[in-house]
């Protein structure tokens, strides 16, 4: 029953329930309500029947008027004979009385020519009546009657009805002990039920199924939606990024769920472009020098060369392969800090320490290039990796160094702020233009290519900082003047303990 | 034949120089974009060996204003090889295209191949009576028997025989045999024309006095 998990055919199976009940209970009341007012008819005749009869009978057992109207058939008297009350005749003395136990005659009661009409099939239908004498002895029956019609109890009341097969039965047990019945065939009306009923059910029938049409419909135009951000959904998962939800027309529920989804691919689209566009970086890095080796290696070997040109070849041979194992450490340690293996360790380190150890280790590079360090540490530590700091603060270093111009200076400084440690690296140099400064922390962004790639720079050195700092909750930031130099600083949570703050250490170079 | 090799990673640079030399091409180099246009528009190479990522104009720009200027065949040399990047390149104008790391066997092809085609021929045997002249295996034969040539003898004749029928200008002879490098001597060209006349009969080069030389 696998459709059952499905929700359209769910919400359909539902809707076709609760539809089928209520035409179901609609038609069937409708059909009762129609039944009761016809019978209602059928009684309110034969109740008027009924006092006819009963107005034709003797007031009583014990005597009365002389039925109105009515003139009692000569030959047959009202019987008296088995009423067990001594009362008086009234038309003197019964000229027939039976034995007692005698089973009586029939007699006809007689009616006015007007009533008799009530019972002659010309006043729609063919009525009878039945009249028992108290003590369940049958007196009269009309001509239409049915042979048999059983005495009803009276268990019900003086009053009431019934339906005998076809027939509708009214009875009525009058004071005097007489019981009146009047009965009618109503196949006709039964009939006109059976067709009521088909029709209710043919109608009901008819709207049930335009009902489950419509609900159909609903349904499919409610879920077409999810239906499209299924579609949508399996064409992403199946490469297509740049597929989105379409939001017009969708409920406003589902336009928000699929303004959700499109947000989410959106930031998918975002990161598997940056993956994209970082891993096609890093291969772009890595052609240059594969190139190099490529070419001096094909051209060297093409003959026999002397000494010093295998040497140079070496060199270059050398150089790139230098420059490819800086590429990819530094791509590994910014795959580390991406994966977070950052955070692992979280011991508390001297940054004054590391930061003048940085600077003493680059104190040579510098002297090459006639650079002088200006050192403003104070004692600060915080929670991190030494190394990962130290790494951190290597590469801003070695940028002021190589960004700058020859004999300027690099100015570091670390010092403790409420709250954070402050390092910042300036140098004398050309500065970023403001067009690249926004970029200058985004992997292989070099702002200039001129002295780029001979000095060996990766072009990940600011980026793989920038993670440092962020993996422990810092953050850096750069100033920039171009023709005077860059500023580059960094402000890293203070180690809550051990602050020993106060401890200026300067040095200078 | 004179190559331009526009390039910034010193390394490549020089290997892909060096290596051009030792085919007996005559080779410039620029290591930036600004040094490459100003060589590509004030000069008239045969090829020119364009790298894309360049510092201070990149290859996409050089081409694009050299184009203004001149049509000498450009190969892009480039990291990237994306297929927008080749259709891009190949639309600004560039005559072939060839990702880093190449094969420097196949860069050496494709050199020859544009200098081929930019003198309109279709192949790599050039026939001019009863010398062949192969230009990829630089070989030159008179009746079917190998003729040995100097280097620059070599690239004279293919120079000229490229351009047959043509009056080279002795300047322009210059200009594509010989490189930056080179010290030239006014009456060298003489000599090696000499020379193939002795090697390839007194007739083969036909001396336009005033204008230049020619291969009819």
């Amino acid at each position: 029953m696998k459709f059952l998990q499905s929700i359209r055919w769910r919400l359909q199976l539902w809707h076709g329930l609760l539809l089928g009940l209520v035409l179901a209970g609609f038609g069937f009341t409708g059909w009762r309500l129609e039944w009761a007012n016809r019978l209602r008819a059928v009684d309110q005749a034969l109740d008027e029947r009924i006092s006819v009869v009963a107005g034709v009978l003797p007031h009583g057992p014990s005597g009365g008027e002389q039925p109105r109207e009515g003139r009692r058939n000569p030959d047959r008297p009202p019987p008296r004979q088995d009423i067990q009350e001594d009362s008086p005749p009234q038309d003197g003395p019964p000229q027939d009385q039976p034995e007692m136990g005698e089973r009586p005659a029939e007699r006809k009661i007689v009616l006015s020519a007007h009533d008799s009409g009530f019972f002659d099939g010309t006043s729609g239908g063919a009525y009878y009546y039945t009249v028992w004498l108290p003590g369940e002895r049958l007196l009269s029956r009309s001509d239409w009657a049915p042979a048999a019609v059983p005495l009803p109890g009276r268990e019900a009341g003086p009053r009431g009805s019934r339906v005998r097969g076809t027939v509708r039965e009214s009875y009525h047990f009058t004071p005097q002990g007489f019981c009146v019945l009047v009965g009618r065939d109503i196949s006709e009306e039964l009939a006109g039920m059976r067709r009521l009923g088909l029709l209710f059910a043919g109608a009901g029938g008819a709207v049930f199924l335009l009902g489950l049409a419509g609900g159909w419909w609903i349904s499919m135009r409610a879920l077409r939606p999810i239906g499209e951000i299924s579609a949508t959904a399996s064409k992403i998962a199946h490469g297509d990024l740049a597929q989105r939800i379409p939001t017009a027309g969708a409920g406003s529920e589902l336009r928000e769920l699929a303004g959700v989804l499109n947000e989410t691919f959106t930031r998918l689209q975002a990161a598997f472009a940056r993956q994209a566009q970082f891993t096609a970086d890093a291969a772009h890095e890595l052609r240059t020098p594969v190139s190099v080796v490529l070419t001096e290696t094909q051209t060297v070997l093409a003959r026999e060369r002397s000494a010093a040109e295998y040497r140079a070849s070496l060199e270059a041979c050398q150089r790139s392969a230098q420059r490819m194992r800086r590429l990819t450490e530094n791509l590994l340690a910014l795959a580390r800090l991406d994966s977070g293996e950052a955070a692992a360790s979280r011991d508390s380190c001297d940054l004054a320490e590391i930061v003048g150890g940085v600077v003493d280790m680059l104190r040579p590079l510098a002297a090459e290039r006639q650079l002088s360090f200006d050192l403003g540490l104070q004692a600060v530590s915080c929670k991190g990796s030494a190394e990962q700091l130290g790494r951190a603060v290597t590469n801003l270093v070695t940028n002021a160094i190589h960004y700058n111009r020859s004999g300027g200076s690099v100015r570091v400084t670390l010092e403790a702020r409420p709250g954070s440690a402050v390092l910042s690296v300036a140098d004398t140099g050309q500065g970023i233009a403001p067009e690249d400064i926004p970029h200058v922390f985004e992997r292989f962004y070099r702002a200039d290519r001129a002295r780029s790639n001979p000095s060996g720079r990766t072009g990940l050195g600011l980026a793989i900082t920038k993670a440092i700092v962020e993996a422990h909750g810092g953050t850096i930031g750069v100033v920039s003047e171009p023709g005077a130099g860059s500023t580059f600083t960094v402000c890293l949570p203070l180690d809550p303990q051990g602050q020993d703050t106060g401890a200026a250490a300067p040095t200078g170079s | 034949m004179k190559i331009l090799i526009v390039e910034d990673e010193p390394d490549l640079l020089a290997g892909l120089a060096r290596g051009l030399r030792e085919e007996e091409y005559a080779v410039d180099t620029a290591a930036d974009g600004e040094e490459g246009l100003y060589k590509a528009s004030n000069s008239d190479y045969d090829a020119i060996v364009l790298d894309v990522l360049l510092p201070r104009l990149d290859g996409w720009m050089v081409l694009e204003r050299l184009r203004e200027k001149k049509k000498t065949p450009v190969l892009m040399l480039t990291a990237r090889d994306a297929a927008r990047d080749r259709v891009r390149g190949l639309d600004a104008g560039a005559d072939d295209y060839m990702a880093k790391p190449f094969d420097f066997g196949e860069l050496l092809a494709r050199l020859r191949a544009l200098i081929r085609r930019s003198a309109g021929l279709t192949r790599n045997r050039i026939l001019l009576g009863a010398v062949a002249i192969d230009t990829a295996s630089r070989q030159v034969t008179r009746g079917g028997e190998p003729v040995p040539l100097t280097a620059r003898e070599y690239a004279l004749v293919e120079f000229l025989a490229l351009h047959r029928g043509e009056v080279v200008t002795r300047s322009d002879l210059y200009e594509h045999l010989f490189d930056e490098n080179d010290s030239t001597l006014s009456n060298l060209l003489d000599v090696h024309v000499s020379n193939i006349r002795k090697k390839l009969g007194a007739d083969f080069i036909v001396t336009r006095r005033g204008f230049g030389y020619c291969i009819e």
